[in-house]
């Protein structure tokens, strides 16, 4: 947004003018919503979703190069982008047809075995259906860009206001702390050495021995390999808006809210007019502090909060709270909304052009799994989060978690938690650990019970978008005997795809447990495989030389 | 065993992975029984759901080359018997060559193969890029390749097995820890688990990277040595690979999965045991990714979307352990596959039911009998193509 030059590039073959520093969807998103993707395997049509680089739903090829996401790149000049998996384009392709011929789905576990004679042939057009795009055909070499280790006495993950605050303070008790974080750093702390546009995607258990350190791989830019060494590694990774199971839910113009946000930068009008928020609590007044003018109407599955009471009625948007959503309809972009008041009312349904998920948000946890750190579930969240001691440390020494992701989801807290973990690191008197108060079960859990009470029907519950998983094969899974999450994942796949499960898994964790009847870490959760984000190889490839074994005690 | 008067054998097998399931179904099949197995995890959790799904009968022992036939064909019915479809898919096996020993290896690989009536041949380097397009060829001296060897997912088969053996009578006990085997007056009583005392004749260990402690529950030292594996999956791209490809040198190996996914591992020296845990490492990801973008440069901007690993059981000789230990009556094996566990189990499970049913097999016992390790001697066979 510095520069105002146009930069030149084509989409499509079309010629187009980005603004400098705009991404590739910010740039579309002024021509309203793009349809940039077909499903993989039910060609379904699919808009940008999440906005932050986790989902499928906006990958597009660059000179050739696949699996670009729209929101991540910003175009450079004489960029080639095309679309891919569709043709002859992602909102009219004719292997659409699929998904209608089909509507319970394609079985790949039981189906396509017989006749025998045929199994070459049908192999080959199935695996036609795999991917996005084919690999880049340049072959010209990979210039060795390795530089060194970069070590630190405390790595900080995620510049939000806890993160900044705890290396400010270590900063000031003469630590070197490096920060890091996927996006720019705004307000950096003095005296930090800073890492923007840089995502830590493994953080395995800290070197055992004399020299107990941890190393963690990150990604700079998305395509260069780093490597952090540091005695001490706070996460501050925050949170990020979750999905929602429905009927229709990966349709075109369902998006979270920082899906929403990511299209409509500043004060930018944002691709809809008539958007459903789904949520009651403070996101979804951010919601509609910055789009009310495009607010058709809001719904949660639990209370809508007095605060958002207020706002809407100032702005006359209809209020559903305790509401179901039942289903999105509409041949491509989203047009209505089936609404069913909970604990049994009339059915009714809304004419509108989008749906914002604002109703909660999950803690970007993978790196404490990855790490070893004991976590707990807490059902007022719906998540896993770290048990943490004294000073904000968790089970692993030298691991400490501050803000959003260990559970501190009010900006006060955040930055009291950041505070106190800084001065846990500096050796400094700490108070005790805080009781955690009285959990309770996620809302959501009563919501799906109600709704997994209503029949299937014929159109496609998808509860994993990256891989076409359907709520039907959850549910077969569990009628065969094949229960807990890492046993489901295996049977359905799901889980399996470019977002890591961010989008899938912890919806599907309440699912089983009211199909499983026994509570949510009884289901269990996945192990969270690194890397955290798709890493490509290139960029490994330039790591430094890693410890060449890794520690002695293992994650259970 | 079986004897021809008296109860019938009580069977425990310990490990549900593909080589317990699969005996099992084999022992239900014949009458055995009854037949209970036991396993400390979930279904898919230890290496028959960690593995990369290579199945090939390229190897330098015939008999190996047999099991490894025999196991093809099963795996070629499987979806017609079983109910689930396994996409296994006989996309050919690559083996790269760089040096003349490796050369020679492969060399003596083919003619074994050959002579077994396989369509085994060496391939030249100017005509690898047939077989693997875009790989990069400098610095090969040349490779072998059989057509139908292949690929196939390793979890519908276990999802087979164990409905196919529960529909059997077969007893399964899931998250169920073997703490301790019952022995009395050299032969086998039961099984101590964490949900009670299993009584016993027969205990099958196929238990897999974890065989080497049941045996020492028993009393019995092996040389089994369960070492650590990693392997990634990147990102799908459209389908442009059709074999596995493996590399001697580092046992770079790598296919492209029915999804378009790429999946492969290569040999790191990692210590032995089973106590780190099944963890990934920076330094696999370093090592796996430079060898993929040196032999398939069009590869080196596909995102790696996870990293796992699993035990290979492997013992000193790279041939599994089969058949009843001459120490302890009832204790059978079935283990040491050292990382080619899935692609043997149909024949190599049969041979070890045949066993547990003191049936005659037409295995060598001076190859496959845990007793090849107890007496010493030289010169035995070796099998040499341990890697992919």
């Amino acid at each position: 947004m510095d520069s105002p030059r146009p930069i030149p590039f084509t989409f499509r073959g079309g010629p187009e003018s980005a603004e400098g520093g705009e991404t590739l969807l910010q740039h579309l998103a002024r021509k309203g919503l793009p349809t940039l993707q077909r499903s993989i395997r039910y060609h379904r049509p699919r808009a940008p979703f999440c906005g932050i680089g986790h989902c499928t739903n906006c990958l597009v090829r660059v000179n050739g190069e696949p699996n670009v996401r729209a929101c991540r790149y910003a175009p450079h000049e004489g960029d080639a982008v095309t679309t891919s998996n569709a043709w002859p384009s992602p909102s009219h392709d004719l292997m659409g047809a699929v998904d209608f011929l089909f509507p319970r789905g394609l079985d790949t576990l039981h189906g396509f075995r017989r006749p025998a004679w045929a199994t070459p042939w049908i192999q080959r057009v199935v695996r036609r259906l795999a991917g996005y795009a084919p690999v880049a055909s340049t072959t010209a070499p990979t210039p060795s860009a390795e530089s060194g280790p970069i070590d630190l006495d405390v790595l900080v993950v995620g510049a939000g206001p806890a993160g900044r605050q705890v290396s400010q303070r270590l900063a000031e008790g003469s630590q070197s702390v490096g920060l890091l974080d996927r996006g720019p750093i705004s307000a950096p702390p003095p005296g930090v050495a800073l890492f923007p546009s840089t995502t830590a995607v493994f953080l395995p258990p800290p070197r055992s021995g004399s020299e107990r350190r941890f190393e963690a791989v990150a990604l700079e830019d998305h395509d260069r390999g780093r490597l952090f060494r540091a005695r001490t590694v706070v996460v501050a990774s925050g949170a990020y808006d979750a999905s929602l199971l429905f009927t229709g839910n990966d349709r075109p113009g369902i998006m979270t809210a920082e899906g929403a946000l990511s299209m409509a930068p500043g004060d930018r009008a944002p691709p809809f007019h008539r958007a459903l928020i789904v949520g009651g609590g403070a996101r979804a007044a951010e919601m509609l502090d910055r789009f009310g003018a495009h607010v058709e109407a809001m719904a949660a599955p639990g209370a809508i909060s007095p605060e958002v009471v207020r706002r809407a009625s100032d702005l006359s948007i209809e209020l559903y709270p305790r509401t179901l959503l039942l289903s999105a309809l509409g041949r491509g972009r989203v047009r209505r909304a089936r609404l069913l008041a909970r604990g049994g009312g009339p059915e009714f349904s809304l004419s509108i052009d989008a749906i914002v998920l604002a109703h909660r948000r999950l803690p970007h946890n993978q790196l404490l799994f990855q790490a070893g750190a004991q976590m707990e579930w807490r059902g007022t969240a719906g998540s896993y989060f770290p048990v943490l001691g004294e000073g904000n440390q968790t089970t692993v020494p030298g691991l400490l978690a501050v803000g959003e992701v260990a559970g501190f989801a009010d900006g006060v807290a955040a930055e009291a938690s950041a505070l106190v973990a800084a001065d846990a690191i500096l050796g400094r008197e700490v108070p005790p650990a805080q009781e955690r108060g009285p959990d309770a079960p996620n809302e959501l859990e009563g919501y799906y019970r109600e709704l997994l009470r209503r029949p299937d029907g014929w159109s496609k519950q998808v509860v994993c978008a990256c891989e076409d998983v359907l709520l039907r094969e959850v549910r077969e899974s569990v009628a065969r005997g094949y229960c807990g999450l890492e046993v489901v994942k295996r049977y359905t796949g799901l889980g399996t795809g470019l977002c890591q499960g961010r989008y899938c898994l912890p919806d599907t964790l309440l699912v089983l447990s009211i199909l499983e009847e026994r509570s949510p870490p009884q289901v269990g959760y996945i192990r969270q495989r690194p890397p955290v984000i798709p890493a490509p190889l290139s960029a490994l490839a330039e790591l430094p030389e890693p410890a060449s074994e890794i520690p002695a005690s293992g994650t259970p | 065993m079986i004897q021809a008067s008296g109860p019938p054998d009580r069977i425990a097998i310990v490990g549900a992975g593909i080589m317990g399931l699969f005996t099992a179904h084999h022992l239900a099949r014949a009458g055995a029984g009854p037949i209970t197995v036991v396993d400390r995890g979930w279904l898919s959790n230890g290496a028959s759901g960690r593995n990369g799904g290579g199945v090939r009968q390229q190897w330098e022992t015939r008999a190996t080359v047999r099991l490894a036939r025999e196991s093809v064909e099963t795996y070629r019915r499987f979806g017609r018997e079983f109910g689930y479809n396994i996409w296994f898919r006989q996309g050919g096996y690559l083996f790269l060559a760089e040096t003349e020993t490796e050369q020679r290896h492969l060399a003596q690989v083919v003619s074994v193969v050959q002579s077994e009536g396989l369509d085994g041949r060496l391939v030249k380097p100017e005509e690898v890029p047939r077989y693997a397009p875009g790989l990069v060829t400098s610095g090969l001296l040349g490779g072998s390749y059989l057509r139908s060897d292949g690929t196939l997912y390793p979890f519908p088969a276990l999802w087979a097995l164990k409905e196919a053996i529960i529909q059997q009578g077969v007893d399964l006990r899931l998250g169920t820890d073997v703490t301790g085997v019952r022995v009395d007056a050299g032969r086998v009583t039961g099984l101590d688990t964490s949900a009670g005392v299993l009584p016993a004749t027969i205990v099958v260990n196929a238990a897999g990277g974890w065989s080497r402690e049941l045996s020492a529950r028993a009393g019995l030292s092996v040389p089994n040595q369960a070492t650590r594996h990693e392997i990634l999956a990147t990102e799908p791209v459209k389908p442009f690979l059709d074999p596995m490809v493996t590399r001697l040198r580092d046992g770079l190996y790598f296919s492209q999965t029915m999804r378009g996914e790429i999946v492969g591992g290569l040999s790191l020296a990692h210590p032995p045991g089973t106590q780190a845990g099944m963890l990934s490492s920076p330094a696999f990801l370093r090592a796996m990714a430079r060898a993929l973008v040196g032999i398939l440069p069009s590869l080196r901007h596909l995102g790696v979307l996870r990293a796992w690993s699993g035990f290979y059981d492997d013992t000193p000789d790279g041939l599994p352990v089969i058949g009843e230990d001459p120490r302890l009556r009832g204790f059978v094996h079935a283990n040491g596959f050292g990382g080619h566990g899935f692609m043997l189990a149909p024949a190599a499970s049969r041979r070890v039911a045949q066993a547990v049913l003191q049936e005659k097999t037409d295995l060598d016992p001076g190859l496959f009998s845990v007793d090849r390790f107890l007496t010493p001697g030289t010169g035995r066979p070796v099998e040499g193509l341990q890697l992919g």
